[in-house]
Parts: C-alpha cells; structure tokens; sequence
C-alpha cells in the first residue's frame, strides 16, 4: 500500500482534532490486521467509491475517548456514550473523510464517500467487502488513544 | 439577527450554535435536513447549511431559496466536508455566498458571518 494513499487520513485526523477540539492527537507506527474486531467501544465508519477505488475509513474509539472527544466539541459534561456521542463520532469520521478525499481528489484520485454509520459495543466487529489490507493506524490522545482502520483497493495496484 | 443551522449531525449544529451565542448572536434556529430549513425561513436573516443531508441536501436547499421570491436574497454560507475547488465553484454558481470547509475556527466561522451579512 502506498503511503500517499494512507497520508491524507492520517493527516486529516490530526488536522480535525487540532482546529474543532484544539487536540493534539499523536499517530504511531501503523500495522495492518486480519481479524474483523474492532478495538474501540464506539467505531465510526464510511465507505468511499469511484470507478477504479474502493475502500473504507473507520475510527474506533475507547468509551472514555470518545466521551472526551464529545465533551471537548460541544462544551458539555457528559460521562457516557449517548445518541449524541454517537452522533459526533459520526460527524467525526465525516469531516476526517472528507478532508482525505478532498487531497485525494487534488492528486488525481477522485472518489464520493458514504453517510456515516456508527457501531457501539465491546469489541465489535466490521466486515469490510473490499478486498484489500486493513491498515491501523493508532492514535494516542493526551492518556487516552483510539486508531484509525483504512482499506483502500486501487484497481491496478 | 436570527441564523437558520441546517446539518444533518446534532453535534455540528450544537457546535454551530454555541459559536454563535458565545459570540452575542441569540437568535439561532436549527434543522436537520432542506425540507426542515424551508419550514423555517420565516424571519432568518442568514443561512449556515452542511451540503450532504438526507431528505434534501444542501445544494437543494440553496436553489429553493434562491427560487423563491421571499427569501432569494437572504445570503446563504455552505459548511461542507466538500473542500474540492470544483465543489466550491458549483456552490457559487447555485448562489452560495460564501463556503467553509470543515473542520473550521470559531473565528473563520465569526469573520465569514460578518462578511455576508455586513459587507
């Protein structure tokens, strides 16, 4: 996998939280995986398409993460998941999407991404149909962390 | 001054709207969605909609307002995850008046609300 491909989430991840959250989140030493589960408690996911790509991004994050990463969006004090915490990882992975499509696109490598689903629960799992390595990328936050699961399939790659 | 929030997330229109308010602008409506924004065009004085909504969407909305005698020349500012320049452009032709792309500042959102609502 071509790390031109992989960048740009990496990137818009930390450019997101940096301006909507004044976060600074680290990203470490990315590996890629073979079994489905997840390692978070609350996973953000969208799928993007075009002629010759397909793929998807996900965010999966620990509970308390995710609880501080919604506390610090909207200045509230909430001290569990809720439909509104759902709903922000949503528009979380949302905006982080749209960011690496946008460099994506200016690099020649157009494609349209989903609406956002998002998936609670203890080790969850997600069956991407494209068939093609998942790259994880973890995250560290402060004390807390999360990773980022991107699968992009590049027709002649 | 009343502000119309149109995004399909709670959480970006609670963003929004506490942006405003910390920044002395009470009067802020929301909708989630184009069809919910048009039922509550009476009165606004400026629309922040998101592009990608279900029911109706943002480039939708935008043609409705400007076909529409009553509120076509209320101006209108796009905050989107479509940051490609050919988006941006299509966006101005439709009439948007001015375009963010998210994520966004406080003060981008701050500065681009005085600009079309003053300038």
């Amino acid at each position: 996998m071509d790390v031109r491909y992989i960048n740009p989430f990496i990137n818009a991840t930390v450019n997101t939280l940096q301006v909507m959250m004044g976060l600074t989140a680290e990203p470490k030493t990315p590996y890629t995986k073979d079994d489905l589960a997840t390692q978070g408690d609350i996973s953000g996911i969208i799928g993007f398409a075009e002629k010759n790509i397909s793929g998807s991004v996900i965010l999966s994050f620990p509970e308390q993460t995710a609880i501080k990463l919604y506390n610090s969006m909207t200045g509230e004090n909430v001290v569990r998941i809720s439909r509104d915490v759902e709903d922000s990882i949503g528009e979380l992975t949302n905006i982080v999407a749209g960011g690496a499509k946008t460099v994506l696109a200016a690099e020649g490598l157009p494609f349209n991404i989903s609406i956002p689903s998002v998936v609670v629960g203890k080790n969850h799992m997600i069956n991407s149909k494209v068939n093609a390595p998942i790259i994880v990328i973890p995250f560290q936050l402060d004390r807390l962390r999360f990773v980022m699961e991107v699968t992009i399939k590049i027709d002649g790659e | 001054m009343k502000i119309l929030v149109v995004d399909d997330s709670a959480t970006m229109r609670r963003i929004i709207e506490n942006n405003l308010k910390t920044s002395g602008i009470e009067d802020v409506v929301q909708a989630g969605n184009g069809v919910e924004a048009l039922a509550n065009m009476a009165g606004v004085d400026l629309v922040l909609t998101d592009w990608n909504m279900p029911v109706m969407d943002g480039l939708s909305l935008v043609k409705e307002i400007r076909g529409n005698p009553t509120f076509a020349n209320v101006p209108i500012i796009m905050i989107t995850t479509e940051g490609a320049k050919e988006e941006v452009i299509e966006a101005l032709k439709e009439g948007v008046n001015d375009y963010i792309v998210k994520p966004f500042t406080k003060q981008v959102l701050l500065e681009k609300v005085v600009k079309v609502t003053q300038g």
